[in-house]
Order: C-alpha cells, then sequence, then structure tokens
C-alpha cells in the first residue's frame, strides 16, 4: 500500500491530478449542493451535454487548449441557459422541456461535429477524461474557476439559500431575482468546463450530483449539506485516482464517479434521513397530507 | 344597499362615481391609506379577472380577498407585490413603496424538504436588512425569540422544517413574516392547511398586526375566518370585484350573484337572517 503511494507520487501526471481534483472538489460541492436542492439535478447533466458542441467546436477550431474549450463551452452553456429561461418564460413549455429540447439538439451538433472531423479527436478521453490531459493550463483554469466559484459563493449563498428554499418569497424580496438564478448557472457551467479535463463531458456531473446528495442522507443544515458534501467529492477523487492508476486502461472519470456512487449506496442505507429513519414524524394532522398531496400534483 | 359598498363591472360606472364612493368610506376617512388602487383592471393577455376596481388600504384595517377559484385572488396579491402588472389602472403609495411588503405565500408553493431549522426560516424575514455577510445582531436576535415566541415555535426552533407538521410550518412561516415587521402583510390562503387551534392562535397575531396600524390582507375561503378578524372584504367573482366593510359585501345576493355560493348554499348558510350583520364580529 505505501509502496503504491509512493509509486503513485513519483509521476508527476499523478502529482497534478490529484491537486487538481482536491481543488475542483472544492468548487463543484457547493454548485452540487445547489443543483441538487434547487431540483436541478438532472438540469446539470443536460447541461454538461448542451455544452459539448461549444468545446467540440472549439476543438476542431482551435485544438485542445484551454482557451478554445472556455470560450466555446462559454457560449454554449451560457446561450443554452438563457434560450431556456426565455422559452419557459414566453412560451407553455416549462424550463425542465426547453432545456431538454434544446440540450438534445446541441448534444446531436455537438457528435455530428465530431464525427465529421474525423479520427484525430480523442473520442474516449473527450466523453469520459483523462488524468494524462491535465497540463499547466488545465491547472490555471481549474484553480482559477475555483477562485471565482468560492468567491461568488461568498457573495451569493445567502440569496441562493433564500431563493432556493422559497423562490417565490425571493421574488418578492429583491428586483432581480433572475440574477440569482442566472449567475447560478453561470457558475454550473464554469465548473462543467473546470471537470472536463479529469472527468469527460458525461461524467463531469458526477462529481457534482453524487457527492451533494450522498450528503442529502446526512445533513439538516446547508453548512452540514457543504462541508459534507466537499468531503464526500474529494474521497472520491483520491480513491478513484487511484482506482485509475491501479487499472491503466480505465478511464478516470468513470472510476471517481464510481466511488462517489459507493458513498452514495452507503449514505442512503446508512444515512439518517435515508432508509436508516423514517423521514417523517409518524403523527401529523389531516392538513399535511393536503397540502403533500397538492405538492406533490404541482411537481407533476 | 349600503352606500359604503362600492362594486366594479365590466360596465358600470365611471371613475367619478367610484371616486365618490370612495371618500365616503368611513373608516378610509378615518385611518391614512398604504395603498390607493384606481381604476384597477386585472387580468391576463386573453383573461380579463375583473375590470376597473378602487379602493384604498388603509393602516390598521384587515382585507379579506374572497372569491371561487380562478377569480383572481392570487393575482391580485401577486399585482400588489409587483410581481406583475395591472392591465390597466394606477397602484399609488401614499406613504411611498414599503421598503418590504410581508407575504405568505400558499403553503403548496414550498419545499418543505430544504435543510434548514425552523430560526433559520425566521430570520429569513429580516434578511433584507442584513444583506449578503452580517449576521444577526443582538437586537434582532431578541426580536427573532419574541417572533418565535408569539408564533408558538419558540420550543422546536432547532427543529429541520421536513420533521414539522403541516401547522408548525404555518407557524414558522408566520414567525417570518413577523420578523419582516413591515406595514402592508399580504397573506395567501393562510388557514388552508391547519387546524382550529393554529387558526385560532394565527388569528390572534392578525389582530395584533391590525392593532398595531399593518395593514392586512388575506386571500380566504372560509368565511368564519374572514368574520373572525377582518374589518373589509374584496370580493372578485364573475368578472367583478366588490369592496367594501364586511357586512355589507358579504351578502347572500352578492356571494351568489359573483359565483361564490350557489344559491342553496347561500340559504343554508344564512338561514333566518336577511343579512351577515348579525354574524359579523369585527
Amino acid at each position: 500500500m505505501y509502496d503504491l503511494i509512493v509509486e503513485m507520487w513519483s509521476f508527476a501526471f499523478m502529482r497534478r491530478a490529484f491537486v487538481a481534483t482536491t481543488v475542483l472538489s472544492a468548487s463543484v460541492a457547493p454548485v452540487g449542493a445547489f443543483l441538487v436542492l434547487r431540483r436541478l439535478s438532472l438540469a446539470g447533466e443536460a447541461m454538461a451535454h448542451a455544452i459539448t458542441p461549444g468545446i467540440v467546436i472549439g476543438f476542431v477550431t482551435a485544438g485542445l487548449s484551454v482557451m478554445s474549450l472556455l470560450v466555446g463551452g462559454l457560449i454554449a452553456g451560457v446561450g443554452v441557459a438563457i434560450l431556456t429561461a426565455f422559452l419557459a418564460r414566453r412560451t407553455i413549455l416549462r424550463s425542465d422541456a426547453s432545456l431538454a429540447s434544446l440540450y438534445l439538439i446541441a448534444l446531436a451538433v455537438g457528435i455530428f461535429i465530431l464525427s465529421a472531423a474525423g479520427s484525430a479527436v480523442p473520442l474516449k478521453s473527450f466523453l469520459f477524461g483523462s488524468i494524462l490531459g491535465i497540463d499547466d493550463a488545465s491547472m490555471v483554469l481549474v484553480g482559477g474557476v475555483a477562485t471565482v466559484t468560492l468567491l461568488a459563493f461568498g457573495v451569493l449563498l445567502r440569496p441562493l439559500i433564500v431563493s432556493t428554499c422559497d423562490p417565490v418569497f425571493f421574488e418578492t424580496q429583491t428586483r432581480r431575482p433572475w440574477l440569482v438564478d442566472q449567475g447560478f448557472m453561470l457558475l454550473l457551467v464554469l465548473n462543467l468546463l473546470a471537470a472536463f479535463k479529469t472527468l469527460g463531458t458525461l461524467m463531469a456531473v458526477g462529481l457534482m450530483i453524487l457527492p451533494a446528495t450522498a450528503a442529502r442522507y446526512w445533513a439538516s443544515t446547508i453548512t452540514g449539506q457543504l462541508v459534507l458534501g466537499f468531503l464526500f467529492a474529494l474521497s472520491s477523487c483520491w480513491i478513484g485516482l487511484t482506482l485509475s492508476y491501479l487499472f491503466p486502461d480505465t478511464p478516470s472519470g468513470p472510476a471517481i464517479v464510481l466511488v462517489a456512487g459507493g458513498f452514495f449506496l452507503f449514505s442512503a442505507i446508512f444515512g439518517p434521513l435515508g432508509f436508516g429513519r423514517r423521514m417523517r414524524k409518524p403523527s401529523v394532522s389531516k392538513g399535511i397530507h393536503i397540502a403533500q398531496i397538492q405538492q406533490e400534483e404541482r411537481a407533476q | 344597499m349600503s352606500d359604503r359598498i362600492q362594486r366594479s363591472g365590466a360596465g358600470r360606472g365611471g371613475s367619478g362615481a367610484v371616486g365618490a364612493l370612495v371618500a365616503r368610506d368611513l373608516r378610509g376617512d378615518l385611518m391614512s391609506a398604504v395603498l390607493q388602487i384606481r381604476d384597477l383592471t386585472l387580468g391576463y393577455r386573453d383573461l380579463t379577472l375583473f375590470h376597473r376596481l378602487s379602493m384604498d388600504i388603509a393602516a390598521g384595517t384587515t382585507l379579506a380577498v374572497l372569491g371561487a377559484n380562478g377569480s383572481g385572488k392570487s393575482t391580485f396579491v401577486k399585482m400588489l407585490l409587483g410581481l406583475m402588472d395591472p392591465l390597466s389602472g394606477s397602484l399609488t403609495w401614499p406613504q411611498g413603496r414599503p421598503g418590504d411588503i410581508g407575504y405568505l405565500a400558499q403553503m403548496t408553493e414550498f419545499d418543505r424538504r430544504f435543510p434548514i431549522r425552523v430560526r433559520d426560516l425566521a430570520a429569513m424575514g429580516a434578511w433584507r436588512g442584513f444583506g449578503y455577510r452580517t449576521g444577526l445582531d443582538a437586537a434582532a436576535r431578541d426580536r427573532m425569540a419574541a417572533a418565535l415566541d408569539e408564533a408558538g415555535v419558540l420550543d422546536i426552533a432547532d427543529r429541520p422544517l421536513h420533521m414539522l407538521s403541516g401547522g408548525q410550518l404555518q407557524r414558522a412561516l408566520f414567525a417570518r413574516v413577523i420578523m419582516q415587521d413591515a406595514p402592508l402583510i399580504l397573506l395567501d390562503e393562510p388557514f388552508a392547511a391547519v387546524d382550529q387551534s393554529t387558526e385560532a392562535h394565527l388569528l390572534s397575531i392578525i389582530r395584533r398586526w391590525r392593532d398595531e396600524g399593518r395593514a392586512v390582507v388575506l386571500v380566504v375561503h372560509d368565511l368564519s375566518s374572514v368574520l373572525d378578524c377582518c374589518s373589509h372584504a374584496l370580493l372578485l367573482g364573475g368578472q367583478e370585484a366588490t369592496h367594501g366593510p364586511v357586512n355589507d359585501v358579504l351578502t347572500p345576493d352578492r356571494l351568489v350573484a359573483q359565483g361564490y355560493l350557489s344559491e342553496s348554499q347561500a340559504s343554508w348558510m344564512f338561514r333566518g337572517t336577511h343579512s351577515t350583520a348579525e354574524h359579523a364580529n369585527v
């Protein structure tokens, strides 16, 4: 075990991977927590697909550089986020359906261009990530995104909590409620791009969602949710990278997400808010049932 | 019919006549208006809810907003909050628009699984005063303890929301409205999912707000809770809006005419009486 760690650390690319994913965990954990709390878990996945054409177009036209990734991904991600909000407000479609429609189009465009560009494209590392791919520029990207994310959360945390807990109330409290929504979407896109190199487009959301959902089974407060989510994400990355090193042909993305999935299953079974204990108190008034049913009907 | 009642509806009276009626609203003369509504037509692009409502919402009064489903009660509240614009007409705030309007949405719109505690939910009411960074100061903490106590949730202040019953959650949300400390308070169906004793408790809080000179607007379904605490009523339905003191508006004829009650319901509820005056307890 000790020999393994020494051997692993002797490689510069592994040291980079560990540093990059540690910083990445700190960055994606709060984003993931609020994705889950805002009921946007699937929207995060959709957004990861939606930025694909931007990354692909950047890759095909300017090569696999961090700038092409950042610019292409941002344009695609922000474009889809704004179009989704526009469709949801001006037409009958809700935002989930609008986003689904747009990301499917975007994904098809991305794969189409990627295939047309020929075999020079490393499709597997594109979709699932590669620990070998973390160069200096990628480290700067991850560090930069983490800095922006954590600073933004310093300012946005309280409005985010209020708007997530009670969006109707939040709308009455501020003149520009959309600023928080769109600001959060921007942070999501930035973090997906930062996670792209290590995890790939398909797995990037895994590191956001699974640690956050696992933490949900233990935490009754926002602070607990954020801290625990970070610890789960960090452990997933370290264990996942080690696994990926032990089995050299496995891409790093699925390895990391698989470990996160293990934390999730463990938490679901043993966490105090999972199967371990009943979620609600047994004695409730008749009124709460009606409220619950109405809430569920509304959600459908 | 008393001249204090004022009806607005499709094709009814000009603005001059309406203005005269408003001026004769007895309480309106005594109390200062928090909000003056003039010639308000409310609705959506292809659906008009009611036409040309003119009324004052005065400090120290409680206004019940009643009407059948879809008559525009919640839309009216959203319009007061500034979340949507009326089709026509004006809102003026004689004392300036309050920095904060107390607001309680329908409980069905609330995510009960959100991981915060009762005291944090109540603290949200004072959120605007503290901005992005600073925590609650000592004065605000005292105020919060008092609010939690008045709402009857001080002993469960550290409980997460998903462990609360419907009544407890509504009390916690009332604590938040108390923390907002607003001159105008809007409550959308505050008693929809609570038991009788909780309703009585919440009504006592509403009476205190009224006695402190705040204006309270409640959307309600149940006539008995109206009679318990409201001085004025706004009845919506049939593209009309009728406003005035409770006793004048909530007559069997009016309630039937605007689709709030059927004929048989009205005759059962008002059996042996000719008006609601004998039920009133304002």
